[in-house]
């Protein structure tokens, strides 16, 4: 009875924090897909002509690939100026935690097919 | 004479008394009469009205149909809110919530004395979190700074130049939110997201703006035509 309940409570535990997680997926089409679109092709609804810059087209192998996964790791989190980039890319980090952004990671390598430099 | 002077007092004292009751007693019973028309409209089916925030994760964001309202007294200003009820134009591009869809600006409007009553309704509903008066629209170019170039806030919020329109399209328009804004309300939602909103496509910019340009944001916020 005792094992049954502790397994009921591990089950409730798991589905509560299970319903809490947003996935990469979840998170890229929250956030990200605003400027890069749900596809990741650069062209969200804030992709528009009076953009000082065009958002990154993410499935752009050959660009994709020139960059290192610590830079977009620190883009993602600082922002673009945080490399030198425009400041329209926004600093993220206070808002998703660096699990999640880690997890982006998987999810840009996806919509690249690509790897990142020196990831070969 | 004497007692021409006291009817005079005491008229003026029973004046005085049934007008002080009277006037926020009419406040009141208008905010009363809004509510009923609210609910009547079924607008909170698509609002939340009721504190604390109850969306917490972006699938519970994207499942609500509508702006939370539990804060609409502390976020507006009351002549715009009552203007928009009577004609609302849209305030964001996209429809609520879609990255896909444009805004297809099919809001319901009131007419008559619902408009006011409702307006009244809705600027009782007031935050505690958002401390009035700490904000003064202000143009400085260092608030501009903020906005444009520290942080690029038109990335994502339509904003006006002169005779152009720049900027995307997820953010609710700047476009005129000095009238619509409450500036100490914007200062609030920076410094305390997750009390309005804990998840939202804004990124949160606690820790990244200081207090001082939190307060400048909502400053230069506060002064958009």
């Amino acid at each position: 009875m005792v094992r049954k309940i502790i397994q009921i409570a591990i089950i409730t535990l798991l589905s509560g924090s299970l319903a809490q997680a947003a996935t990469s997926q979840e998170n890229y089409n929250y956030y990200c897909a605003q400027c890069h679109g749900l596809e990741g092709k650069g062209d969200g609804p804030n992709a528009t002509e009076s953009q000082p810059v065009s958002p990154k087209d993410h499935t752009n192998t050959k660009e994709m690939s020139k960059l290192s996964k610590d830079d977009i790791i620190q883009v993602i989190r600082d922002g673009g100026i945080a490399t030198g980039k425009s400041t329209m890319m926004p600093p993220w980090g206070k808002t998703i935690t660096d699990a999640e952004i880690q997890d982006l990671i998987n999810y840009l390598r996806k919509l690249c097919n690509c790897k990142f430099e020196n990831e070969h | 004479m004497k007692t021409f002077r006291f009817s005079r007092f005491a008229g003026t004292v029973v004046a005085v008394v049934a007008l002080s009751g009277l006037l926020p007693g009419g406040v009141e019973a208008g905010a009363a009469e809004g509510k009923r028309m609210f609910d009547a409209k079924k607008c909170g089916d698509c609002h939340q009205t009721e504190g604390p925030a109850k969306a917490k994760t972006i699938q519970d964001q994207l499942a609500t149909k509508g702006p939370e309202l539990w804060y609409a007294g502390s976020k507006f200003k009351k002549e715009f809110l009552g203007k928009w009820l009577k004609d609302p134009k849209p305030i964001r591009f996209m429809a609520f919530n879609s990255l896909t869809k444009k805004n297809p600006a099919d809001h319901p409007q009131l007419s008559g004395k619902d408009v006011d009553e409702v307006t009244e309704y809705l600027m009782s509903l007031k935050s505690k979190d958002v401390e009035e008066g700490v904000v003064t629209p202000d143009k400085n170019p260092k608030n501009r700074n903020i906005f444009e170039k520290k942080q690029g806030c038109y990335g994502c919020h339509p904003v006006k130049r002169g005779e152009n329109i720049l900027g995307g399209l997820t953010g609710p328009t700047l476009i005129g939110a000095g009238e619509r804004l409450n500036p100490a309300w914007v200062y609030a939602y920076l410094k305390k997201p997750k009390v309005f909103k804990p998840v939202k496509r804004m990124p949160v910019y606690v820790d990244i703006l200081s207090d001082l340009e939190m307060k400048g944001l909502a400053a230069y916020i506060g002064t958009f035509e």
